[in-house]
């Protein structure tokens, strides 16, 4: 457990000083700040329009940061030589892995700590010093980080045996697809007219793929009056279901880590 | 004496698109004794470094055993007695070298702070342990490297070309500080093409070549025969040819003729017979065999110094 929170802690002290990662963090950042500027442009309600632009940027920058934080860190690892020195000291690989993981997930947790707190003071500013209303704002980024946790998972899973490259590419169209289709398989999957084959290669790709459409929660807090049912329970069923997919993503990437020639 | 690392038949290989299979070491069958500082030498890409990930279960083994101080490589328990500083490392450049002493400590569970601080004085880095490693010269990392391999106490040093691209004042500061592990009774495993420090401070050595061990021994005994080199002038060649002189070399220079002949051979012999054909002997110059003729003949299969202008004598 010891060196897990030594590795993970190195691993956030390297990924607040990486520049490419600053500057993302610092253009969402810009992005949020300017955001109620833009709100005015648009026809429908201000406070509409601008809660889902703030939502969407940290929704993407936090993306974009925990895609570029992982799919170069264990290769980076191996390719400067930091992992002979650490691999030659009582560590096991899996113990290495899980806190390049958990380090990984801390910063983007503090990075997005960071943007959430702009998102809070932005609106808290924007509505007048009230603050009505912004701890169900809060609500989204937390749900994105349990997604970009799962996000960070899948990068990790990836980079224990394809290149940085292909890791970007196939994790970011995990993450497309996840969120994207996710929802149009599990329809065809419950739709009554849908032919057995059909149904079961939507079954089998609703498994397979991580469901990160269920972490979009932006559209009841955007739109007041369309609400979840039951808020705590979905919440908790999402955060489980990120929970074990992550869990599932790790062991097979430990499994696959443990015999790969570094 | 017991065995620090002992390999049987250690072999790895990998698939090649073009060869199929390519043995990168193939049955190697290495000791190395407790306490002592062990060269192993080779050209780039004789398997070294291969070897030495293999040792530390960085890489697993195609075949054969190997053990590192009595325990099968891969025992997590010899790792808390075992330390290595790869070649051309690379250290978390954000950290000073005291926080980088504090990380590795904290893998073995160790958070002495007067410890970390004694260490960096044994290697001479006290007043710059507040500085960055992205501030240290590369002798002063290679410094802390040995620091950080020093932490756990180690039984067993691996260290992969520790003095690779050091100045001489650096390359001397390590020397001395590998010979001071020797001295605590710790065994030192050295890769490493720099053959002069090798011959300076190594009891005993092997050499790899395409992956197999070629030589392996003390020092002493692989440098047994070495050669006198004698200039004379004055004398015809086939004077030199009559002498009937074994396993011998004549090189032809502007002064004379240089006879490049074993050590054991009769000098005196050589030198009377010069002489009395109104020869005049130049120099003498006894050339122990020294490490690096013993590696050129190993990895090119032929003798150092051969290849005279004309051709050896009583051959």
């Amino acid at each position: 457990m010891r060196s897990i929170i030594s590795i993970a802690t190195t691993t956030v002290g390297e990924a607040i000083r990486r520049k490419v990662l600053l500057i993302i963090l610092l253009v969402g950042i810009l992005f949020l700040v300017v955001a109620p500027g833009l709100g005015v442009l648009s026809a429908r309600s201000e406070t509409t329009v601008l809660r889902g632009m703030m939502l969407g940027i940290i929704q993407l920058t936090s993306a974009v940061i925990a895609i570029v934080l992982t799919v170069y860190m264990i290769p980076n690892e191996i390719e400067r030589r930091t992992i002979y020195t650490i691999l030659s000291k009582p560590v096991q690989r899996w113990q290495f892995l899980l806190g390049k993981y958990l380090g990984a997930v801390l910063a983007l947790g503090l990075m997005m700590l960071l943007m959430t707190a702009v998102l809070v003071f932005t609106f808290w500013l924007q509505q007048d010093r009230q603050v009505s209303g912004i701890a169900d704002l809060i609500a989204a980024p937390l749900m994105y980080f349990v997604q970009m946790s799962l996000l960070a998972a899948v990068a990790i899973f990836f980079s224990t045996f394809v290149a940085p490259l292909v890791n970007f590419f196939l994790t970011g169209g995990m993450y497309l697809l996840g969120s994207l289709f996710n929802p149009f398989f599990q329809t065809l999957q419950e739709s009554q007219g849908t032919p057995p084959v059909a149904k079961l290669f939507a079954q089998f790709v609703n498994t397979i793929l991580p469901n990160f459409a269920n972490y979009n929660i932006q559209n009841p807090i955007i739109n007041p009056g369309q609400q979840i049912q039951n808020p705590q329970a979905y919440y908790m069923q999402a955060t489980i279901y990120g929970v074990f997919y992550i869990g599932t993503l790790l062991v097979l990437g430990i499994l696959i880590f443990d015999r790969r020639e570094v | 004496m017991a065995a620090a690392i002992e390999t049987k038949k250690l072999t790895k290989s990998y698939k090649s698109r073009i060869h199929g299979r390519v043995n990168v070491v193939e049955n190697l069958d290495l000791h190395v004794e407790e306490g002592e500082i062990f060269g192993f030498l080779g050209p780039n890409g004789a398997g070294k470094t291969t070897t030495i990930k293999m040792l530390l279960s960085i890489i697993y083994p195609t075949s054969g055993e190997g053990y590192v101080l009595g325990k099968e490589i891969g025992d997590m328990d010899v790792h808390k007695i075992i330390s290595y500083v790869p070649e051309r490392p690379y250290y978390y450049e954000y950290m000073t070298g005291l926080e980088l002493l504090r990380f590795y400590g904290s893998l073995f569970g160790i958070t002495d702070q007067a410890k970390f601080e004694s260490l960096l004085t044994k290697v001479n880095l006290h007043r710059d342990m507040s500085k960055t490693i992205s501030q240290y010269s590369k002798g002063m990392q290679q410094r802390i490297g040995l620091a950080q391999s020093l932490l756990n106490d180690p039984k067993l040093l691996f260290l992969d070309e520790p003095t690779g691209g050091l100045d001489p004042i650096a390359h001397r500061e390590i020397r001395d500080l590998i010979l001071s592990f020797r001295d605590e009774g710790r065994t030192v495993f050295i890769s490493s093409h720099e053959l002069s420090e090798v011959e300076l401070i190594c009891d005993r050595v092997a050499i790899i070549n395409r992956g197999r061990i070629e030589q392996q021994g003390k020092l002493t005994e692989l440098l047994r025969g070495g050669r006198v080199e004698i200039t004379v002038r004055g004398v015809q060649p086939e004077l030199l040819h009559g002498m009937k002189l074994r396993d011998t070399n004549v090189r032809n220079l502007p002064v004379g003729y240089l006879l490049d002949m074993p050590e054991e051979e009769d000098i005196n012999a050589v030198v009377d017979g010069v002489r009395a054909h109104r020869g005049e002997i130049v120099s003498i110059v006894p050339r122990k065999k020294r490490l690096e003729d013993l590696f050129v003949e190993t990895v090119t299969s032929q003798p150092a110094g051969s290849a005279p202008l004309e051709g050896p004598i009583g051959v």
